[in-house]
């Protein structure tokens, strides 16, 4: 049942690749700081028709949704109902309360559309008449298909974590120097991304290498959508370049390791004070007023699971220990979603964003001046640009079509 | 100058309300004579961060003097860590990136690689900071001193000579105030008091996590910490909740009695004898008067416990930092068979680490 999908989303990587490597071929002036426009129209200006089948699938949940929110209502209206089954329907009430706004709208819609319909056949002698209910109904079936793929698009299964704030970990992987001063720019490339989404960039922690690169960097990142956005960076990004510190002039190959942990509380992960053990690295002595360091390096140990943060770059204790939290919440939240997903169907396992960070998910080329895309099978010719942040999302923006294609395969093969 | 200062504030420091002490009437006539004097002529320095970047410099020429700094900073390696637990070059040098936060105002600027004629907006002037760093290495100035800021839990402090720089073991306290308000409503909207407050840190830690109607008072013997600490309550806004009073221990503090919800301090508590072998930041350079705590370092301790039992309000709490271990055990052991009945649920604390360094509990 995946042909519809498939379909749309081999027909849209195809002009999507088409653009970009003609428009290598072809520059246009002005392409490299205009955004890939069509990637999303087909819900948006000129909606495409849902195939029969799909419609036939999204009409029993429908249905079913018309169905479950009625009995809601009136186990609302019941006053025997306990306060925390009250605090319960109201909650599925809510969050059907969307999907439950764009049926109503539809319904309205399907029912204004009958009435042409009706309309066209009495008044079929009447040239003026007819021409003016032909051009509403050409109206009103484009509403219908736009809110029907809004439907669709609210019943998808969603990523809990799509809302959520993120922490950004990049890990200089095989290539020695060249590949810590790559992860530095690799770093740098999603802090200036982050600044053109305005969004909040903060510096969590820098382990810096011998020459000005990073052995190891974080930050958390905070915004609208922002995990969303960037949970498909985490893997292998590879580079191929000559490096600043080669003499001969020979092209290295060199990898580092993105990951994106969605942000959690301390309330999400369930997390215990007696479950943490936190160390400073105040050097002997007796402390308190007998010393005054400024190093104020947090260690926090997580007892249950053996996870270790270290933060030292704030300037308070009190921050580093915030920061590393933050830090010990988010990996515990992935952790949990990790064991979550790997119960669920194997479907979902092999789609994009599967989390598996030893996968190669994109070269950046610097002698010839192209970032390719691995699992979307793009390549933009402009590294510069990307490096700069500008344009990554034409991977992004691809990615999460692909991601929306799929969950609507998941979704009418599931029926 | 203001190292003097301090030190001829020094009698104040002892306990007035001890039995034995004969320096209670010496000290009243300073003490008023201080109170009625003093809050007009001290004022606070404003920390390197706050200052208007009304200099201006060569890109090059900062990173001439960046050079400079860390090459000094390199030559140090271990011999401060050798000769007294002071800071090494790993330290030094982010002190010294710390030092350009301050004093640059756009510092993105410094990460440009180019040595271009550009000018970059600084708050203090480039002679100043080749001066700043020598003071900070040559002189064993505290970094904390050198920018006039300490920052500590999420807030930033204005420190300066003549008041202690709050240590980070003294940020837990503030737990412990906010886990006990956090159950018990009545103390949260209570009158709290923070004596010996110094830069304010504790006054203002607290005053964040009491209720809208509770209220800090703070007390400091010391004019200087008095103004640092007005200064700091002002900055965050805390000059209706938080109260300063000069004056030693609990004289300032003669209305409240019997009726104080809670009860902090990290007075001074090293023994005279290890005084002269502290490191160099903290024994040059930070006021003796903060730090001095008699023959064992338990003067102002045992005084803030007579104290607290008359002062604090039935179940009220209190929490001490201490000179850690040792002394904790003589505390308790002096609340529970000097003061038995006053206190209750005593407990020892450890900070982060490891060394048993509070004393917490409550009033009968």
């Amino acid at each position: 049942m995946r042909f519809h999908g498939n379909f749309i989303i081999c027909r849209y990587l195809s002009r999507l690749r088409n653009q970009f490597n003609s428009n290598f071929e072809f520059p246009l002036p002005n392409f490299r700081h205009r955004a890939p426009f069509f990637l999303r129209s087909y819900s948006a200006e000129v909606p495409a028709q849902l195939s029969p089948e799909l419609l036939n699938i999204m009409e029993q949940r429908l249905s079913a949704i018309e169905y479950r929110t009625s009995c809601l209502n009136n186990f609302l209206n019941q006053p025997e109902a306990s306060p925390s089954e009250y605090a319960r329907a109201n909650k599925e009430l809510r969050k059907l309360s969307g999907s439950v706004d764009l049926i109503k709208e539809l319904r309205a819609k399907q029912k204004e559309i009958d009435g042409l319909k009706s309309l066209m056949a009495e008044c079929s002698e009447d040239k003026d008449m007819l021409n003016m209910a032909t051009e509403e109904m050409g109206q009103a079936v484009e509403e219908e298909r736009k809110l029907q793929n809004l439907l669709l698009k609210s019943l998808l299964p969603k990523d809990d974590a799509d809302e959520r704030d993120c922490i950004l970990e990049v890990r200089a992987g095989t290539g020695g120097e060249e590949a810590s001063l790559f992860a530095m720019d690799i770093f740098r490339m999603y802090e200036k991304y982050a600044l053109e989404k305005g969004w909040k960039f903060e510096v969590v922690d820098i382990a810096q290498s011998d020459h000005k690169g990073y052995k190891e960097a974080s930050a958390a990142i905070a915004g609208d959508g922002v995990f969303r956005k960037l949970k498909f960076e985490s893997g292998i990004h590879r580079v191929q370049r000559v490096p600043v510190t080669e003499k001969s002039g020979r092209i290295h190959t060199s990898a580092v390791s993105v990951a994106i942990l969605p942000q959690a509380d301390e309330v999400d992960v369930q997390l215990k004070n007696e479950d943490l053990r936190i160390d400073t690295y105040r050097s002997g002595g007796s402390g308190g007023q007998h010393a005054n360091t400024t190093n104020s390096a947090v260690r926090v140990t997580h007892i249950p699971t053996g996870i270790m943060i270290t933060i030292q770059d704030e300037r308070s204790q009190h921050m580093n220990k915030a920061k590393a939290l933050k830090v010990l919440c988010a990996k515990l939240y992935e952790m949990e979603r990790l064991r979550l997903r790997s119960s669920r169907s194997k479907l979902r396992l092999e789609q994009i964003g599967s989390g598996d960070r030893s996968e190669r998910i994109r070269t950046y080329n610097f002698p010839q001046g192209r970032v390719t895309d691995h699992r979307v099978g793009i390549t933009y010719h402009s590294v510069d640009d990307v490096m700069q942040g500008e344009n990554l999302d034409v991977f992004i923006d691809a990615l999460l079509l692909q991601e929306e294609m799929d969950a609507m395969a998941t979704f009418s093969s599931s029926q | 100058m203001r190292l003097t200062l301090s030190s001829v504030y020094r009698p104040y420091s002892f306990p007035t309300l001890l039995k034995s002490s004969s320096f209670s009437t010496l000290c009243r006539p300073f003490c008023s004579s201080a109170l009625s004097s003093s809050p007009t002529c001290v004022k606070p320095q404003v920390p390197l961060f706050l200052r208007q970047p009304i200099y201006s410099t060569k890109l090059c020429e900062l990173k001439k003097w960046h050079d400079w700094a860390k090459g000094v900073a390199f030559s140090i390696g271990s011999t401060f860590v050798d000769s007294d637990n002071g800071p090494d070059s790993s330290l030094l040098c982010r002190e010294l990136k710390w030092l350009m936060e301050d004093a640059v105002e756009d510092h993105s600027m410094i990460v440009k690689d180019d040595d271009s004629d550009e000018r970059v907006k600084m708050r203090v002037g480039i002679e100043e900071l080749y001066c700043l760093w020598k003071q900070r290495v040559q002189e064993r100035r505290p970094f904390q001193y050198v920018v006039g800021c300490e920052h500590w839990r999420d807030l930033v402090l204005s420190v300066q000579e003549g008041v202690l720089i709050p240590r980070p073991e003294t940020e837990l306290l503030v737990d412990f105030v906010d886990d006990v308000v956090s159950e018990n409503e009545d103390l949260k909207r209570g009158v709290w008091a923070d004596l010996g407050t110094g830069s304010g840190a504790l006054a203002i830690g607290i005053g964040g996590v009491l209720g809208s109607e509770g209220r800090v008072i703070a007390t400091d013997l010391s004019p200087v910490a008095v103004a640092v600490a007005a200064y700091n309550v002002q900055r965050y806004c805390f000059q209706d909740k938080i109260e300063l009073r000069e004056g030693s221990w609990f004289e300032p503090l003669k209305d409240m009695e019997g009726k104080l919800a809670g009860l902090v301090s990290n007075p001074p508590y090293i023994p005279s004898k290890d005084i002269s072998g502290l490191q160099a930041e903290v024994g040059r350079h930070e006021p003796r008067v903060a730090l001095d705590g008699g023959t064992d370092g338990m003067d102002a301790l045992l005084h803030l416990c007579d104290g607290a039992a008359l002062m604090l309000k039935p179940a009220g709490f209190f929490a001490f930092e201490t000179n850690g271990e040792q002394q904790c055990r003589a505390l308790v052991d002096y609340m529970e068979n000097y003061r038995n009945g006053s206190f209750c649920n005593l407990e020892i604390r450890s900070d982060f680490a490891g060394i048993q360094r509070f004393v917490i509990g409550f009033h009968q």
